[in-house]
Order: C-alpha cells, then sequence, then structure tokens
C-alpha cells in the first residue's frame, strides 16, 4: 500500500512538472505564433476522422471533417479534439462528451510519445456515469487521435492539470493510456 | 486559440467542406451516369469503417476509371492544396509530395515527374485522377501497404499483420481436422451455440476473411465462413450432424510433440471433428476430457474446483455516487441493494460464501475491491452496476468482461526484467509503471475463458428473467476486473439514464428478477465445471 502511495504521488509529480515545463516552454511560443497561422489555417484543410456513438450507444460512427491545418501540432490535435466536443453533424449520432466539456491545453512530449490533455473541470463533474458512458467517453478520443495522429502511442488525460483515477468510476486514467491497447 | 482565429477557421472550413460535398455529389453523379453502380470498396486497417466509394468512366472509348480527388484526399489522410491558377493539386500523402496538373498526365513526386497512362481530368467542377495513380505511383512509395483487385475493385489500406496465416482440411476414418496456421498461441473460444455450427473466437486474431471462407467443406465439414471483427476474429465452421464429438487444441499441446525450443515455428490450432457410428477404437483417448460432445451448451476448457466462494461487488458507495436518475435514484444505493439481495439467495439457495466488497455506504478504490475478493479466495467475482447514457435514448442491460492483455506484452515483460527490479527499487520510471499494469491485466487472462462463459451464462439467464433489451456480452478494459486471480463480471443492469428503466430499477420486482437471472447463471456455470476435475 505505501509502495503504491509513494508511486501514485511520484506518478503525479512527475505528470504535473512535466505540465509546468511544457506549459512554461509552450504558451509563449503559441503566443507568438498565432497571428502568422491565420493565413495558412484558412487555406489549408485537413480531412480528418472524428468518432462518436450512435444514439443507442450501440456501435462507434465516425464522420470526415475538414479542419484547417495547424502548423504546431497541439493546435493541430486541439483543431481536430474540438470537433468532437462540437458534436457530430448527424442526429442519430451521439457525442459522449460530458456537457461544458473544453479542452483547456494540450501538451505532446515526444520522447514519450505522449499527448497530454488537460480538460476542465466539466469534463469529470458533468460526466452522466455508466459503464457505457465512461466507455465511450474515453474511446471516442482514443480512437479519434488514433485515426488521425498515428504518431501518438499514449494518451494521459489531466483535470485542470491534475492526474485523476477516473472520469466516471469504471476506468484507469491515471496513466498514459496505450492507444494500441485500449480497448 | 483566439476568437477572431476560430472564427476564420470555421467559415474557411465549412466553405471547403460545402464545395468538397459539392464536388463529391458531382462526381457521384457522374459515376452514375457514365457507369451505373461502379464503386471501390475501401477496406481500412486502422479501425475506420468500410465504405464505398463512387468512380466515374469518363470515356466512351476507354474503360479507365476515375476517383474524385477529395475522396482520394479522405481514402488516404492527405493534405490537400489546389491552386486554381495554374490548375495544380497537391497531395501530400505519407512523406512524399504528389502534384498533379489538370488535363495532363503528369505527376510529379516530390521533385520527380512520372507519367500516368491517362490526362488528370477537370470534371463537372472535381478533380478526377486516374484510378491508376493508385497503383501505379502511391503503393510502390508507401510506407502503408496498398492493395488494389482491379477486378473486383476492393482496395484495401495498411493490411495488418496477420496472425493467423492459413487454414487446411485433412480428413480420414476418424474423422475431419481443421489446422489454422498461427504465428502465436493465441487464446480462443469454442461454442456450439447454433445446432451445426461451431463458432472458434480467436482473441486478438488477425486473419484475411476471404483466405478463410471455404464455400466448400471436406469430410465432416460442410463450409467454413470468417470474420474479422475489430479485435477478434472469428471462425464458424458448419459441420455434418454425423460429428459425434469434436475438440480445440494446439498441436502437440497433449502430447508434447511441438517442436521444441522453436519460437518461430508456426503454431497449430486444431479443430477436430470425431466421425460418429464408428466403433470406439480400443486404447485411443477420443474421449479425454477436452473431447465435447456436439450441441452441448459450450466446450469444456480448463477445469476449476466447484464454486464455495463468490465476491460480490456492489459498484460505487460514499461521495461516489455513480449515475444519478432523473428521478433522483442513485446508482450507488440500488447497487447495493440488488447486491445484498444476491448475496443472501445465493448463500440460501446455493450454499456458497459470499464476500462483499462493501455493505454499506462507503467509498471502496477500485484495486481494494480487487484486494478483497483475491485475499478472500473467492472463486468467482460479480460487480453489480447501473448503466447511463448521455441521452434517455439508451436501453437494457449488459455483462462486461476484461478485454485480454495482449501477447506482446508478456514478450515485453521478457525483455524487460530489469525493469521490475527498478521498480522495487522505486526508481519509478514509466517502464516500471507499465509493467505493474500489465502484470494486473495478465493475471485475469488466465480466467478469461471462464469469464466469457460465465458473462455469456449470465446474459443468457437475464435476458430470460428481465424482458428489456439484451445488449450483449462487452469485453472492456474495466479496471475492477483487472487483477482478479478469479472469473470476474460486471453487470450492468439496465440504464438509470432511460427514464422507463429507472422506473423498473427501482422496483423490488425487476431487481429480484436480476437476481433470478444472476442465480440461475451461476447455477449453470457451477455444474458446467463443478467435479469434473
Amino acid at each position: 500500500m505505501i509502495d503504491v502511495n509513494i508511486g501514485r504521488s511520484i506518478a503525479i509529480a512527475v505528470a504535473v512538472l512535466m505540465v509546468i515545463v511544457a506549459a512554461i516552454y509552450l504558451v509563449p511560443r503559441l503566443r507568438m505564433k498565432a497571428p502568422t497561422e491565420v493565413q495558412k489555417v484558412s487555406e489549408e484543410m485537413r480531412a480528418v476522422t472524428i468518432f462518436f456513438g450512435d444514439e443507442g450507444a450501440d456501435a462507434f460512427v465516425s464522420e470526415t471533417r475538414e479542419v484547417p491545418v495547424a502548423q504546431a501540432f497541439e493546435d493541430q490535435v486541439k483543431l481536430v479534439l474540438a470537433e468532437i466536443i462540437t458534436g457530430p453533424q448527424d442526429s442519430h449520432k451521439f457525442s459522449a462528451m460530458p456537457p461544458g466539456t473544453e479542452l483547456i491545453q494540450v501538451f505532446w512530449v515526444e520522447d514519450t510519445q505522449t499527448l497530454i490533455l488537460d480538460f476542465n473541470n466539466a469534463f469529470t463533474a458533468n460526466h452522466p456515469g455508466g459503464s457505457t458512458g465512461e466507455y465511450y467517453t474515453i474511446t471516442n478520443i482514443i480512437k479519434t487521435v488514433s485515426a488521425n495522429f498515428p504518431q501518438v502511442a499514449r494518451v494521459q488525460f489531466l483535470i485542470e492539470g491534475k492526474a485523476v483515477e477516473s472520469i466516471a468510476g469504471h476506468y484507469s486514467v491515471d496513466k498514459p493510456i496505450d492507444v494500441k491497447k485500449w480497448r | 486559440m483566439s476568437g477572431p482565429l476560430k472564427m476564420l477557421g470555421i467559415s474557411g472550413r465549412s466553405v471547403l467542406l460545402a464545395a468538397s460535398v459539392l464536388a463529391c455529389l458531382a462526381a457521384l453523379a457522374s459515376s452514375l451516369r457514365a457507369a451505373p453502380g461502379r464503386s471501390l470498396g475501401v477496406v481500412y486497417a486502422d479501425g475506420r469503417q468500410t465504405e464505398d466509394v463512387p468512380l466515374a468512366k469518363l470515356d466512351k472509348d476507354s474503360d479507365e476509371l476515375f476517383i474524385c480527388a477529395y475522396d482520394l484526399a479522405r481514402i488516404f489522410k492527405a493534405t490537400k492544396f489546389w491552386n486554381p491558377g495554374n490548375r495544380k493539386l497537391v497531395l501530400r500523402i505519407g512523406n512524399h509530395r504528389y502534384m498533379f496538373t489538370i488535363d495532363t498526365r503528369v505527376v510529379v513526386v516530390d521533385e520527380t515527374p512520372t507519367l500516368l497512362r491517362m490526362n488528370v481530368r477537370y470534371d463537372e467542377n472535381s478533380i478526377m485522377i486516374p484510378l491508376e495513380f493508385i497503383t501505379l505511383v502511391l503503393a510502390p512509395r508507401s510506407v502503408e501497404k496498398i492493395a488494389l483487385d482491379t477486378n473486383r475493385l476492393l482496395l484495401s489500406i495498411g493490411s495488418p499483420e496477420y496472425n493467423v496465416t492459413a487454414i487446411g482440411i485433412v480428413d480420414d476414418k476418424d474423422g475431419t481436422r481443421a489446422v489454422l496456421s498461427m504465428t502465436e498461441e493465441l487464446l480462443y473460444h469454442i461454442d456450439s451455440d447454433t445446432p451445426g455450427i461451431l463458432r472458434l473466437k480467436i482473441y486478438g486474431g488477425r486473419l484475411n476473411p476471404l483466405r478463410f471462407t471455404l464455400p466448400e467443406g471436406k469430410g465432416l465439414l460442410n463450409r467454413v465462413r470468417a470474420e474479422q471483427m475489430e479485435r477478434d476474429a472469428y471462425l464458424f465452421f458448419d459441420v455434418k450432424k454425423s460429428v459425434l464429438r469434436y475438440r480445440v487444441e494446439f498441436e502437440g499441446e497433449e502430447t508434447g510433440t511441438a517442436p521444441a525450443g522453436d519460437v518461430k515455428a508456426p503454431k497449430k490450432l486444431v479443430l477436430f471433428l470425431e466421425r460418429g457410428k464408428l466403433p470406439e477404437i480400443p486404447g485411443a483417448d477420443f474421449a479425454g476430457k477436452k473431447m465435447v460432445e456436439m450441441l452441448d451448451e459450450g466446450a469444456q476448457r480448463k477445469i476449476i474446483e466447484p464454486v464455495r466462494k463468490i465476491a460480490v461487488d456492489p459498484g460505487h458507495g460514499g461521495s461516489d455516487i455513480g449515475r444519478m436518475g432523473a428521478s433522483g435514484a442513485k446508482e450507488k444505493d440500488l447497487n447495493l441493494q440488488i447486491a445484498l439481495m444476491l448475496r443472501d439467495r445465493l448463500m440460501e439457495e446455493l450454499g456458497v460464501d459470499v464476500v462483499m466488497t462493501r455493505t454499506e455506504d462507503v467509498l471502496v478504490p477500485l484495486d481494494e475491491r480487487v484486494e478483497a475478493a483475491n485475499t478472500a479466495g473467492a472463486q468467482l467475482f460479480i460487480s453489480i452496476h447501473c448503466n447511463g447514457w448521455f441521452t434517455s435514448d439508451a436501453e437494457g442491460f449488459e455483462v462486461f468482461f476484461l478485454a485480454p492483455a495482449r501477447t506482446e506484452d508478456e514478450e515485453r515483460l521478457g525483455r524487460d526484467e530489469n525493469a521490475s527490479v527498478a521498480f522495487e527499487n522505486q526508481n519509478l520510471t514509466d517502464e516500471g509503471g507499465d509493467i505493474d499494469f500489465i502484470l494486473w491485466e495478465m493475471v485475469q487472462n488466465e480466467y478469461l475463458n471462464e469469464s466469457s462463459d460465465l458473462a455469456e451464462m449470465i446474459q443468457r439467464e437475464m435476458s430470460k428473467a428481465l424482458g428489456i433489451r439484451n445488449r450483449g456480452v462487452k469485453q472492456t478494459g474495466l479496471r475492477v476486473l483487472k487483477g482478479l486471480t478469479m472469473p470476474g463480471v460486471l453487470i450492468e443492469t439496465a440504464f438509470l439514464s432511460n427514464p422507463k428503466e429507472e422506473r423498473l430499477l427501482l422496483s423490488a420486482e425487476f431487481r429480484e428478477k436480476i437476481v433470478e437471472g444472476a442465480i440461475e447463471a451461476v447455477r449453470k456455470f457451477q455444474s458446467r465445471y463443478a467435479g469434473k476435475g
């Protein structure tokens, strides 16, 4: 038990540290780049695949969308995942994102091919619960990331900068999720 | 991202989207006109859904088919850039850049021009590219495997590495053997729920269904049909009535004749169908414990001890309410009520001991629930939950068991022996954390067949008892099933997000039916496994 606790605190500390380092490094860069990106963004588009659940939670269904091509990888991820939060065009599909969900920041740790997704509190607080609901929330994100960003090996969820045990109490998200092994 | 940027992005996006929709509609219309019904079936290995993409025949004199550039870009996840001024289209696919010029045969790949046999065309507002571009130019340069069958108009992208590679059928006087070659020993499950059909599920199996579907069998096999699902492969063996019994095992599993030491040698999984109406050959041990009577409820696999102790796990509790129904019903309370009823009836009717992971409204971490069941020496684990969805549409019950950890993990574990030492020393690296995680998953692997059986039995019995939609048996990575040293399942009894089902869950009568179904399933499970050792 003690080992696990120490392990967990170290893991959280490492995650938080990574976020801080990444934030210090990235935030000024993003700001600087933003104005020059506008031109490019509106011209070049990229076809992406976005996953949703169907209305009865029976199957994963995808939609193809066009999103602007962003220069920074993190921005591209944000543009793509924003499509899940925006929701499907078809009323027979359903986005398994809790109401009020916002993706605050995205960090990319190239060494470990880990994508860190920092969501706001609504992502867990407003989650409707149920194994099925939670499974679709995580899987829609993992499937969408995997379909559009093959370089991502792992996805780490954070809630307002902190790692949490679980989103709705059925699946562990305290450690990075291996994209290929997620099931 | 700032406001104006976002707005610009969206408007640009919708314009392009609308344009692409129009362009593809135009291409569809022209393809319908020119060559009715011509379409390209596209099969992806990356989990995208198989789709039909329209093709167009643009010349009367030529059979060459064209594909709309927008479709092509989507299929190959290309970044595209169209310059109407010089009529050039650039597609960036993988590490290469392909530049097309309308009404020419030239494709400039990176800096090098190559020639197609036909011109790239601009037809009814869309850029049409000769289909041969895929085979002549794209496929040879692609990292992903691209295969285009021009006769059947079937395109497959990124062939997964098959681990189930071949099937052979041998028939002799004893019976018929279907031999499956695999690159590794995969877990499997066989049942004969449908009379005359043996269903073999290969966990993590990847195969080419075309190669494994045999319209004509041999001996006792009428035909074989294969299906590749996202995670697992299925083979359906249609067998003759004269099959007396069957068994499945890896070659050499019993006799030890498998070539030792050679890990690269293909593993052979053999389905043996025994011919009926033949006298038993003295000494031949066909009646071994793996032999299964046809049309028995399922195959007999690992023999476990009779079940004497069962762990019952009411989901959530304390500050973790779980799902809340529209009328205010809390999942944690309903789970506990159902679980306590299940405990009492298991003890009374089946005479087994029951370990509860909680009996009060308290929060118990998931790993402690697993630990409690393991240390108590429970032989079955049943977790009780109520489900939730984002709208009131979802309905029905479902039963989960753990998706198996992949065998790659075992290989990795072997390679990373040092990592576990590092873990003990609390030199917590990412690797160490992973190893811990993998071990937990692998523990439950050993009980996968039993967990699957129990899940299917619960599903069947609850379906009879409940009268609500049966959503089937599901396999995912549920935390509370990881690390169990016993077969384990999680029952999502009904949806609290569905007002009709919430009312049902609030009635004691319905909760009794849930327990009824679970009890009946455990009884069946016991009788299948008990006393057969």
